[in-house]
């Protein structure tokens, strides 16, 4: 294993314990990774989509991890899914972001909103990679605030009709399926969710958005929802509670983006240990002048308290997970899911940018391993929620419902 | 930046021709991928220019390839210096063989790699470096067993 994620599996397995079927999972996750950096730099350099992370993933039975096995997932725990990705993050933000979605805002979410038959129908499929998901909140006039989703749906005899537009959405075009929210058009009740299929008359793919500031390796598309045919069973949970479905998602979801943002902290860390270690500036290694030392330790530093912050996140929502009546847990697990995605984010983009300097011009460039993180982690403190909005919800938490500033 | 690959090849000849074959530039400039300006210099050692793709980024390095050490009839190491395209690369390795028909051929080289090359990092160098590797020697075993025949 590559040495800091197999310091990171040892350390939780020592202290937490972890079975042989969650260490296999971690194992595979491994070289998995290892698989992907090549065709992950060869997209990069290229600025595009990376169609080889659904391929390699799949070859190492890696699309469902957090399905359960009967299912035909992996069944893991969020604690393991955070390893997961903590490993995929040292590749590059565009594979967490393709995992991410796939799992924890679309899998996941069927897993704990869906009814058997739709569990039945999709997991399998999601687990071995023939079902792709996308999650559509985003739309062009509804980011941080999703009361303001335009897309609406009216019935039709035994299907919804769907009409709308979503934007910004990861897996956009490459998805088989998509959970969607939309509102009543008569108005009236809270938004639906649903899942959608991307191959229907009615859905289309308006944009593949290219001109990114990064994240050259995930796909972000906007699309167009006409008149788009749903049958009633793919109604997700309950009609005009689609708030929750999607919160509960993004729940999963941060604590993915977290994980992910460890990961690029180790990698950053790896390879300015190299850099500094090898690159001869005035007569010796540039890590023996102190002011390349000082970016070295606020990574290292940034690394330490990020890890086991997503940890502390990971294992809130495993404890939730056995209870989820219990909504003092729920809210807990919420909160430390905002608190781990705000700090992982920043640290990492900070971590990102001060490798760069100690990189100097070569880190500039788009080939440099650390530009990439750079320029990918710009987004985890947008996407998933802004920093923001995970401020608002970290101070409300804090303060009180009462205090609640977008309210 | 410094690089450590190795693996191992099973070659069906003889473990005699195989070594001969490894220690002899001659036959070592047949088998060098994307190589042009090839100049054996003498038994042991040649220079040539050798394109070196990673992903497209492209690059023409100038190599000196010298077999340095020899142990009949199963170990020998090789010296490979390189410039070019604002990198500089030294790469020393070395061979063991065992058996016979077929012949195990264990190698390992360690890159030590300086300037342009060097920024894109060891994880990702690797990666490339080992597929690269590989082509190269399963091209040198098609040949040697071509010329066992």
């Amino acid at each position: 294993m590559e040495a800091l994620f197999d310091a990171s599996v040892q350390e939780v397995s020592r202290l937490l314990g972890l079975t042989d079927a969650e260490k296999s999972v971690l194992e595979d996750a491994d070289a998995a990774a290892s698989e992907l950096v090549t065709s992950e730099f060869e997209s990069y350099v290229q600025r595009k989509y990376n169609d080889q992370v659904p391929v390699i993933l799949r070859r190492h039975n890696l699309m469902g991890v957090p399905i359960a096995s009967k299912y035909g997932g992996r069944g893991a725990r969020q604690l393991v899914q955070a390893l997961f990705m903590e490993r995929m993050g040292q590749v590059g933000m565009g594979v967490v972001t393709f995992a991410d979605v796939h799992q924890c805002l679309g899998s996941l979410v069927i897993q704990d909103w869906g009814n058997e038959e739709q569990r039945s129908r999709y997991l399998p499929r999601a687990a071995t990679g023939d079902v792709v998901l996308a999650y559509g909140l985003t739309e062009p006039e509804a980011g941080s605030d999703p009361g303001s989703l335009k897309t609406t749906f009216v019935r039709d005899g035994s299907s919804y009709r769907l009409t709308g537009s979503k934007y910004l959405i990861s897996n956009g075009s490459v998805a088989t399926n998509m959970i969607v929210f939309a509102y009543p058009a008569e108005g009236g009740k809270g938004p639906s969710a649903f899942v959608v299929d991307t191959k229907q008359k009615g859905f289309e793919v308006d944009m593949r958005l290219e001109e990114k500031v990064g994240l050259f390796t995930s796909d972000t598309s906007l699309l167009s929802l006409t008149d788009l045919a749903v049958p009633k069973e793919d109604l997700l949970g309950v009609e005009g509670k689609g708030f929750s479905v999607a919160y509960s998602a993004l729940l999963n979801g941060r604590i993915g983006i977290g994980s992910g943002c460890v990961g690029v902290m180790e990698d950053c860390l790896n390879q300015v240990r190299e850099r500094a270690t090898s690159r001869v500036q005035h007569g010796k290694p540039i890590g023996k002048h102190q002011l390349i030392q000082k970016q070295v330790a606020f990574i290292e530093s940034s690394l330490e308290s990020c890890r086991w912050l997503v940890y502390r996140a990971a294992l809130k929502k495993d404890e939730y997970e056995k209870d989820i009546s219990n909504l003092a847990l729920r809210g807990e697990a919420d909160r430390l899911s905002a608190v781990a995605k705000y700090m992982s984010s920043r640290s990492a983009f900070e971590s990102a940018d001060r490798a760069l300097q100690i990189f100097g011009g070569f880190g500039y460039s788009i080939m440099s391993p650390v530009a990439k993180h750079f320029l990918d982690t710009r987004v985890a403190r947008i996407y998933e929620g802004t920093d923001e909005i995970m401020e608002l919800k970290i101070a409300s938490s804090v303060l009180g419902r009462e205090f609640e500033a977008y309210r | 930046m410094q690089l450590h690959l190795d693996g191992s090849n099973s070659i069906m000849a003889p473990s005699e021709s195989v070594y001969s074959l490894l220690t002899d530039a001659a036959f070592l400039a047949t088998t060098l991928p994307d190589a042009e300006d090839v100049h054996v210099l003498d038994k042991t050692s040649l220079e040539a220019t050798i394109k070196v793709r990673v992903a497209v980024v492209s690059s023409k390095l100038r190599i000196k390839m010298a077999v340095t050490a020899t142990q009949p009839p199963t170990n020998a190491s090789l010296a490979v210096t390189g410039t070019g395209s604002g990198s500089n690369m030294q790469i020393s390795s070395s061979f063991e063989l065992s058996g016979s028909s077929p012949t195990t051929m264990k190698w390992m080289a360690d890159a030590d790699i300086t300037g342009v090359m060097a920024g894109l990092g060891s994880t990702l160098l690797k990666g490339f470096a080992s597929k690269k590797v590989a082509e190269i020697f399963e091209g040198i075993t098609k040949a040697i067993e071509e010329r066992a025949k």
